[in-house]
């Protein structure tokens, strides 16, 4: 990651401003800019809090609609996948925590697409507030937003009979595990926006990513044989397993058989790992394509 | 022609040759020149200062290079080469420092529509670092400078385009800003919202913010600017004060409505010619009566209706025709044209061009 100048070092230098007076201080501090910018973006959401009500309410319907359809099937299919005795509101808990997860991750590419076409992107970048703390800003804003979505569907769980093994750490550590798929999601948005600068695009996109990679992974019913080899290559593969790890308190990752941290771990360690090195990855490039759309390269 | 109430920036010096005078400077741009990436060169050559306290005006056609030079003002473009300063610091070297010094309004309204008025000041306000302790004043003084008082606490999503424009200006100046780039901050405005935001821009140069326009409005540029610089195809082809490009034209035109046939009309242009200020060279007889061409048409005007009423003679009309920025700009642009290819029949296409582009200028 490579900012495209030093203004957060020089942010809090002296600048020259007013009707010829000198003001000794823009003000600005790092952690300064991001604050104000998360309270912006938190603004936003509460003034508009449609979509982040409706990403709670589709959570909501996935998780009765989904275990009144397939539970008594979905029970039987997991007792023969080795799940027996779970129930399956349980054994989805997972998968519906992911799709609001991804649902509201995307929101992040469509915000920034929304700042590009206002002219807000630009008269932010026009400010003496450093890049990088504008854009943290806005992420922590919108990982905040995550979590109350998520602790909200978990206590809906809780309430309809879901059960958490690992009770109040492990439903940390889930929700830990959601913020990290969601960072990726996150980054994946701002790439596909930053590319398309079309917020429509980013809406499109959240669906062509949300369903395949839900279906193309355990969230639902345990992997068949058929479809492990490209589940393996699917992120929310790591997510739903490491979730479910917390869940149910035992090790559930199917795609690469590790057993050298024991038990829960032996899905947690190599989950988190492949999902760490994943926004590594994306992250690097949704910050390349930022700085520069923030720099001032002529293009 | 200004008809600025009281100017806190003396008019620049000396009108013909437009140098401004030696006071710091808000802008100091030499040999700028700026190439996008697929090889077209948007600014060429372009060298220009703005002291202290002068609003001043960049005027050009679509496309001449206005706002890519008034980006790279404002450290959103890096220039190609050349040096730009803007308040002292370099705009390459010193970005933040230029960034904290400038308010900056962008050609399309910038205001976020989900937050209400206030918010987004607060906001600017925060970006800017204005202190804690003076965010609440500032924002209700500006509020009230752009008469947005009473709708501070309404999502500005819900606001007229005026209204946006005037609250984008407002956030622009949370800061107070030594110098002000407002990038054609009227396009798209009926006349009423246009006169308030004249109004408005009046007020921040009067309280001695430096303001650098750009526009394709030559009224605007004649109403507000003490001095302008006219942009084509990305290089300056004049600048100076409204005033002084008016001149280059040529003088007012006074018209003269004469009844009582040919005889009244001879008496008449005999009386004209005993003003001292009037030689043959300037009266022309028209169907009407007398055309007289002038550089004072405010004095001389008055001077010969009392003359010609001495005279006896029936003065049935009476008009004055003072040269627009419009007839400054079509002249400097066929100008530009002859000077650049000389041909003939070049000149003439590029004059229909021009006629078109004033045809645009008058419709609007």
């Amino acid at each position: 990651m490579s900012a495209p100048d030093a203004d957060a070092v020089a942010a809090g230098e002296t600048a020259v401003s007013g009707t010829g007076t000198t003001v000794s201080d823009t003000g600005n501090t790092f952690f300064g800019d991001v604050r104000v910018n998360a309270e912006r973006w938190t603004r936003k959401a509460v003034h508009n809090p449609t979509a982040f009500l409706l990403e709670i309410v589709v959570a909501t319907f996935s998780l009765v609609l989904f275990s009144a359809v397939f539970g008594d099937v979905g029970e039987a299919a997991l007792a023969r996948a080795g799940f027996a005795g779970v129930d399956y509101l349980t054994f989805l808990l997972p998968a519906v925590l992911m799709q609001a997860t991804m649902g509201s991750a995307f929101s992040s590419g469509m915000g920034l697409v929304r700042d590009l076409d206002s002219g807000m992107f630009e008269k932010t970048v026009v400010t003496p507030m450093s890049w990088t703390a504008v854009f943290a800003g806005k992420a922590a804003a919108e990982l905040a937003r995550i979590v109350v979505q998520l602790v909200v569907v978990l206590g809906l769980a809780v309430a309809m009979g879901a059960r958490i093994e690992t009770g109040l750490v492990g439903a940390a550590g889930v929700v830990a595990v959601c913020l990290l798929v969601g960072l990726l999601f996150m980054a994946v948005s701002n790439v596909v926006g930053l590319l398309a600068r079309d917020d429509e695009v980013v809406n499109a996109a959240s669906m062509l990513f949300m369903f395949p990679l839900l279906f193309l992974s355990p969230a639902f019913v345990p992997l068949s044989d058929d479809i492990e080899a490209v589940a393996a290559f699917n992120p929310i593969t790591y997510g739903v397993d490491a979730v479910r790890a917390l869940v149910l308190g035992r090790d559930t990752l199917t795609v690469l058989s590790v057993s050298r941290f024991g038990d829960t771990a032996n899905t947690l360690v190599p989950a988190v790992a492949v999902l760490v090195a994943l926004n590594l990855l994306v992250g690097a490039l949704a910050v390349r394509l930022l700085a520069r759309a923030s720099s001032a390269e002529a293009v | 022609m200004s008809q600025r109430p009281s100017q806190t920036a003396e008019p620049s010096g000396d009108e013909t040759t437009a140098r401004p005078p030696d006071r710091p400077r808000s802008v100091a741009v030499e040999d700028l020149e700026l190439t996008y990436s697929d090889g077209t060169r948007a600014v060429d050559e372009v060298t220009l200062a703005v002291p202290r306290g002068e609003f001043f005006g960049f005027l050009g056609p679509n496309g001449a290079g206005k706002t890519t030079t008034i980006k790279v003002l404002a450290t959103l473009l890096e220039p190609t080469s050349g040096t730009v300063r803007i308040e002292g610091h370099d705009v390459t070297a010193d970005r933040t420092r230029v960034r904290a010094a400038i308010g900056y309004m962008a050609q399309e309204t910038s205001v976020d529509e989900e937050l209400t008025a206030r918010e987004n000041l607060a906001f600017a306000c925060d970006a800017y670092g204005v202190p804690r302790g003076d965010r609440a004043d500032r924002i209700d003084d500006l509020l009230d400078l752009v008469d947005l008082a009473a709708v501070a606490d309404t999502p500005a999503g819900t606001f007229s385009g005026g209204m946006k424009k005037r609250l984008d200006a407002a956030t622009a100046l949370v800061h107070d800003p030594q110098l002000v780039f407002l990038d054609e901050p009227t396009t798209g405005l009926d006349p009423e919202a246009r006169n308030r935001l004249w109004d408005y821009f009046r007020r921040i140069n009067d309280r001695g913010t430096t303001v650098f326009l750009t526009t394709q409005y030559l009224e605007e540029a004649d109403e507000l600017c003490d001095r302008l610089a006219v942009i084509r195809d990305g290089r300056i082809v004049a600048d100076g004060s409204p005033d002084a490009l008016k001149r280059r034209v040529g003088g007012a035109v006074i018209e003269l409505g004469i009844d009582g046939g040919s005889d009244a009309v001879d008496a008449a242009a005999a009386t004209v010619r005993e003003d001292p200020a009037v030689d043959d060279s300037t009266v022309e007889r028209t169907d009407e009566g007398l055309r007289v061409t002038t550089n004072d048409a405010g004095e001389l005007g008055p001077d010969l209706l009392v003359a010609l009423r001495e005279a006896g003679v029936a003065v049935t009309d009476f008009s004055v025709e003072v040269p627009s920025l419009d007839d400054v700009f079509l002249a400097i642009a066929d100008d530009a044209v002859d000077a650049f290819d000389g041909a003939k029949a070049a000149a003439g296409t590029a004059r229909d061009e021009a006629d078109d582009r004033h045809r645009a200028a008058v419709e609007r």
